[in-house]
């Protein structure tokens, strides 16, 4: 996608979030602007990095990395960020993502159906097993590590 | 498609409005809180738009990259609670880049109980090699094909989980915490899977139970996250998808090749 049609959906989507994040938690839109736009920032100075950069990395490993260093305290700026960006809820960003994703899940929805229970089921195990591999690989290397 | 892509926006829009209205909601079941977010609520309504005849399948396909575009604001925002907290984060590094490896221990948890118990045939391969989120999603296509049977069960498994997967995240995670047999530190980690909607409802029972160690659960979890959405997509290529193929042509026998085709059927 070309960078002027992620920037006019990055816009929509963030003005978007603004109203939800009013509506679910009360802030209002100006006092969030400032984080919303630094947000924006971070979002399209990662994504043009994925396109430009000769390492082969999704979006989402450049953005990441730069909003951390953006708000690691000590760094110009970070407090400002913390700060503005606190303004925005985590869950009012999730809204959206999920709101484009009905739109499109009727595609997806015949395949499904064919499936039935047996898929849910598989798909509830596959939960089940990655949340508690997780949790016991970290439990034993925290504790062998000394950090519990 | 510009022009047209408006209708999308708008509709997208006033879901979020009516969602973030009804707003959050807790409820206690068993040993588990349930969490009912908007982002449920929203895709909920998503199911019900093409019965309303409000959406086309041209609306569908278009509505589909705008997930993953949307997707980046959540990221940096998950970065910027990291950030105030990497040297918590850094402590605890190793722990945190191992238990990624446990992502991967849910193949030899679902998919014998698919194969064995279920019959499943090639469908379980796509189901239960991960949490089937976006990233799984875009692999399969890429490997298989998404009309393949693998396809079939990796999107069969990714709408269980868009639909399903925060509520039962929320019951699990309760249910796990009533256990005690694990520190809020590795159910915080365990809790970054991939998915925004499920850490955000396993995380939610842990900082109800944990609420003075809220700030580093929370950044635990997102580190995860984050660790699982870049390095998800390499380890389920290079490790995950080979390592299913080989379980699974172990539990079929013989049976593995000849198998695919009437069991797609029954």
């Amino acid at each position: 996608m070309k960078f002027s049609d992620a920037f006019r959906i990055f816009v929509i989507t963030g003005l978007i979030s603004l109203i939800g994040n009013f509506i679910g938690f009360k802030i209002n839109p100006v006092a969030a602007i400032p984080g919303m736009l630094i947000l924006l920032v971070l979002v399209c100075i990662g994504y043009l990095l994925s396109k430009v950069s000769p390492v082969k990395l999704p979006s989402i490993a450049y953005i990441s990395a730069l909003a951390i260093i953006a708000s690691v305290p000590g760094v110009p700026g970070a407090e400002y960020v913390i700060k503005h960006v606190g303004q925005v809820q985590f869950l009012a960003l999730c809204t959206p993502v999920l709101a484009y994703a009905g739109i499109s899940i009727g595609k997806d929805m015949e395949a499904f159906k064919k499936q039935g229970a047996k898929i849910v089921l598989t798909a509830f195990l596959t939960f089940i097993g990655t949340f508690i591999g997780s949790a016991v690989i970290a439990q034993i290397i925290l504790k062998l590590t000394g950090v519990i | 498609m510009k022009q047209k892509d408006w209708k999308v926006h708008v509709l997208a829009l006033v879901m979020v409005a009516i969602a973030e209205y009804i707003g959050i909601k807790r409820f206690q079941l068993g040993p588990g809180t349930v969490l009912l977010l908007p982002m449920l609520y929203a895709l909920v309504m998503g199911m019900f738009l093409p019965l309303l005849k409000l959406v086309n399948r041209i609306d569908m396909e278009t509505a589909s990259p705008y997930i993953g575009l949307s997707v980046m604001f959540l990221t940096a925002k998950m970065g910027t609670t990291i950030g105030p907290n990497l040297g918590k984060v850094i402590s605890a590094g190793p722990a945190l880049l191992l238990q990624e490896l446990g992502n991967l221990g849910t193949i030899f948890f679902a998919l014998p109980v698919a194969v064995l118990v279920f019959k499943m045939g090639r469908e379980a391969i796509g189901a239960a090699f991960s949490i089937s989120r976006e990233g799984s999603l875009a692999i399969v296509a890429d490997v298989y094909g998404l009309d393949s049977p693998e396809g079939q069960g990796v999107m069969g498994a990714y709408i269980t989980g868009t639909l399903f997967g925060a509520v039962f995240n929320g019951l699990m995670v309760g249910l796990i915490i009533s256990l005690g047999l694990f520190h809020p530190y590795s159910l915080a980690m365990a809790a970054g899977t991939g998915s925004a909607s499920m850490m955000t409802a396993a995380l939610g029972p842990v900082l109800t139970a944990y609420p003075a160690m809220e700030a580093e659960l929370s950044a635990f979890a997102a580190t995860s996250q984050l660790l699982t959405s870049v390095d998800g997509l390499y380890m389920s290529l290079f490790v995950g998808i080979p390592a299913t193929e080989w379980l699974y042509r172990k539990l079929k026998g013989k049976k593995a090749d000849s198998a695919t085709n009437e069991e797609v059927v029954s």
